[in-house]
């Protein structure tokens, strides 16, 4: 091993473990010691990981408050190495995180919570793509309507949600009184995306769930009218299925049919 | 020449003056965007660049490009800055002279480098092979640094001045981190000074620091303090009119703060430039 390969694995065990090899590397003086000049790189990491998280998750940071942020942020900093180039991508683990860890796994509304402010940011930054218009439907030939696919805005994510953290997001990002932390009879099936630079999401009823991921799947649309069928029957399903279709190309999540 | 002609007194660009930047068009003659925070798919971070980038010239200032780790070059991190300059041509690139992590990981801290004969070879390669990556001269910025390694053969300007002059790259100087450095190394910040070849520097930052006593932290979010200022008006002096601006980090003010700070500067300059005459 080079002397600089030697040095740099130290430097590193000594800010990811507190391992002490590094200081056979490195020279103090009289006024600041050994202790302190490595002291200053080891709080940074800290530091700056933890800082990382919270502006990652402002709204999980608001709602702990700053001391029980930190002691969740500092569990996690110290089981979670960032193979990041971007520190917008540290914490990407803290759902799973907050759901696995005995301590917080009590609160599984911190959980979801987590997940949400994490993907409401890949919502933020997503690719962009130009959405289709109604007018593209319109040019669509009769007889190409069942065999069509589409392809979705890349900003589009799904959560299924136990419990109510987007309420309790909206709140707080709103600044409006906070609800009540609430366990839904059944989980609620989300919908995420990202129009003209403006983030949105909704809610999605049971049949336009299990319709939208099977186009999402790719399934024509031909199949995603006989799924319809099988719910609201064949005299129902092509309005029902018309009527998905409008209001996913009116809200943005289109951007081709093919 | 190896550097281009100044592009006056420029800001770094922050997420929180984004709005005031494009409502206003501030007296900024140009601004640094960090590289990491647009290397994103899309969405409003590249929108806005974009806006500020059809009303100012832009630089690009990377911080993970990791130039003196012995780990392997991020190939991958080397060509999304590539396709980000072929987006925004900026009219340089930067990044730190300092390592951010090995074994597939970022420590997101400027680590400082042994000055050794090893660690300029290796640096040196690697700075020529990201050239010919991005097909461009980089600069390269000088970090402030809290331990001194003790097999260090170079002094710390020494060792800049080899990497520039051996990689035929470009410095971008920071003021404040030089000052930084000679507190807590004790040195004379001005050997450092004059100990770098002025035909390189293409830019400068200013910034501040936070005492604690004995040594200096290099916070980056202070306002520039006097001593700062003494010595980048001494580096007015030896290197003459260069790409200079005010660097916040953190506990970053309202942008007319930033501005009234970087007409200090405008006024340090003219004014040690002035007396030069």
């Amino acid at each position: 091993m080079s002397s600089l390969t030697h040095l740099q694995n130290d430097f590193q065990s000594f800010l990811l473990r507190g391992d002490a090899a590094v200081e056979a590397h490195v020279v103090g003086t009289d006024r600041v010691p050994i202790a302190t000049r490595l002291g200053i790189y080891g709080d940074g990491y800290c530091a700056r990981l933890i800082e990382a998280l919270q502006t990652n998750f402002p709204v999980l940071t608001q709602l702990l408050g700053e001391g029980d942020f930190d002691t969740l942020a500092t569990a996690y900093v110290r089981t979670h190495e960032s193979p990041f180039f971007s520190i917008r991508y540290y914490g990407n683990a803290l759902a799973d995180f907050l759901a696995a860890e005995a301590d917080y796994a009590g609160a599984p509304v911190l959980a979801e919570l987590a997940r949400w402010e994490w993907t409401m940011t890949e919502v933020f930054d997503a690719a962009d793509a130009m959405p289709i218009g109604a007018d593209d439907l319109g040019r669509v030939a009769p007889a190409e309507w069942a065999d069509l696919c589409f392809d979705w805005h890349p900003s589009v994510r799904r959560l299924e949600l136990a419990w109510n953290a987007p309420q309790i997001w909206k709140a707080v990002t709103e600044d409006a009184e906070i609800p009540e932390v609430t366990l839904h009879p059944q989980p609620v099936q989300w919908l995420l995306w990202r129009h003209e630079l403006r983030s949105y999401f909704r809610s999605l009823p049971s049949a336009e769930a299990l319709v939208l991921e099977a186009a999402r799947a790719g399934q024509p649309f031909g199949e995603l009218c006989l799924l319809l069928c099988a719910q609201f029957g064949a005299a129902e399903a092509p309005a029902r299925a018309a009527s998905f279709l409008r209001d996913w190309v009116g809200s943005g999540l289109l951007t081709a049919v093919r | 020449m190896l550097t281009r002609p100044s592009l006056g007194f420029g800001l770094g660009l922050r997420v929180d003056h984004y709005e005031a930047i494009l409502a206003d068009r501030p007296p900024v003659d140009w601004f640094e965007a960090l590289t990491e925070n647009y290397l994103v798919p899309g969405g409003k971070p590249l929108h806005n660049l974009m806006r500020v980038r059809e009303h100012y010239p832009l630089v690009m200032h990377g911080v993970s490009m990791s130039i003196g780790s012995t780990a392997p070059l991020d190939r991958d991190y080397l060509a999304q800055v590539k396709a980000l300059a072929a987006r925004v041509e900026p009219e340089w690139i930067s990044d730190h002279l300092c390592w951010t992590g090995i074994a597939g990981k970022n420590m997101h801290d400027l680590l400082p480098l042994p000055y050794t004969e090893e660690a300029l070879a290796n640096v040196v390669e690697r700075i020529r092979t990201v050239q010919d990556i991005l097909g461009r001269r980089i600069l390269m910025e000088n970090v402030s640094s809290y331990v001194t390694f003790r097999d260090s053969q170079l002094t710390e300007w020494e060792f800049l001045r080899e990497v520039a002059e051996r990689a035929d790259c470009l410095i971008l100087l920071d003021v404040n981190n030089i000052y930084v450095s000679a507190v807590n190394h004790e040195f004379a910040a001005l050997d450092y000074l004059n100990a770098i070849p002025a035909e390189r520097v293409q830019q400068i930052h200013l910034a501040g620091h936070e005492s604690h006593g004995d040594y200096l932290i290099d916070t980056h979010d202070h306002p520039v303090p006097d001593p700062v200022w003494e010595l980048y008006a001494a580096a007015v002096r030896r290197f003459g009119t260069v790409s200079t601006m005010i660097e916040r980090d953190a506990n970053i003010p309202p942008l007319e703060e930033l501005c009234e700070e970087l007409a200090a500067a405008r006024a340090v300059a003219e004014r040690t430039l002035a007396r030069a005459a």
